[in-house]
């Protein structure tokens, strides 16, 4: 019979009230980037609550909590929520894309710099939130956790139980993919002349 | 690519933007990076504009309001009897 060690001591259960509870916020926001979806994403919020919450007394403290608990949150996602939904697997990169396509969209007219980032600034959170979630999961979920979490590539590694290569790769193309789903969000919003087709 | 013609390091630099901002070269690299940025004045607009691109990303992604019928089952899961597995 296992127990939920936390539950049983109240020392340990404090530690979790102090050091996990207050990134509730973080990790529901990573759930609906990686589920993009609000029931899911509470569904896979509370798993990983309550595998953290079991597994908490093996933590050892002292080490990157946080990663720790992204490591459980994007095991949550893909063991239940990918399995459920069969997304497919997308392999093929956006390999077509430049990787200063946003700079030379915005930027190549000789404005000024703070002209081109005025139109990033101008976006609304929810057009962002939506670009990212556009790109396919073998992008997004490396470019959240560098870009939105701030990860780096080794931790990113370790959460996702990826070779660090092939995490740079996923980086740099998800990436540009979402330099190409930021324009098209900026063009549909009005915010750039759609005039460089 | 239009890669800014101002020098051999242009090349080189650009290549590694992406490492550098994220703070993943090692000391030396990072540090030629920085001279080169600093006298080169193409390379610095890019750098900078897709610094400022990773700055927006991280600002305007977060600050989902957690339901509070989740904030609450999760609390509840503190207060519960051992389970069984």
């Amino acid at each position: 019979m296992a127990q939920t060690a936390a539950a049983e001591d109240p020392a340990l259960r404090e530690r979790f009230e102090r050091d996990v509870l207050p990134l509730l916020p973080s990790l529901y926001a990573a759930a609906l980037r990686m589920t993009r979806n609000p029931a899911d994403a509470e569904d896979v919020v509370q798993d990983t609550y309550l595998r953290a919450y079991r597994g908490f007394s093996s933590f050892q403290e002292g080490t990157n909590l946080k990663a720790w608990l992204y490591r459980i949150l994007t095991n949550s996602y893909i063991n239940t929520y990918r399995k459920k939904q069969r997304e497919p697997q997308t392999v093929d990169g956006p390999d077509d894309i430049d990787e200063w396509y946003l700079y030379d969209r915005l930027g190549g007219r000789n404005v000024e710099l703070s002209a081109e980032t005025e139109v990033l600034d101008r976006m609304p959170d929810q057009a962002v939130k939506d670009a990212l979630e556009s790109l396919p999961e073998n992008f997004r979920l490396p470019v959240l956790l560098a870009d939105v979490e701030g990860f780096s590539y080794k931790e990113i590694a370790e959460i996702m139980d990826t070779p660090i290569g092939t995490v740079m790769s996923r980086l740099h193309r998800g990436r540009k993919a979402l330099q190409k789903a930021l324009w098209d969000t900026a063009k549909e919003r009005g915010l750039v002349d759609d005039d460089d087709a | 690519m239009t890669t800014p013609d101002c020098g051999p390091n242009c090349m080189e630099t650009l290549r590694e933007i992406e490492s550098f901002l994220d703070g993943e070269l090692d000391v030396t690299v990072q540090q030629q990076i920085e001279v080169h940025l600093s006298d080169c004045n193409p390379c610095m607009q890019r750098a900078e504009f897709r610094r400022h691109v990773k700055v927006m990303i991280r600002s305007k992604c977060t600050g989902d309001t957690v339901p509070s019928a989740l904030e609450q089952r999760i609390r509840s899961l503190l207060d519960e009897p051992p389970v069984v597995q």
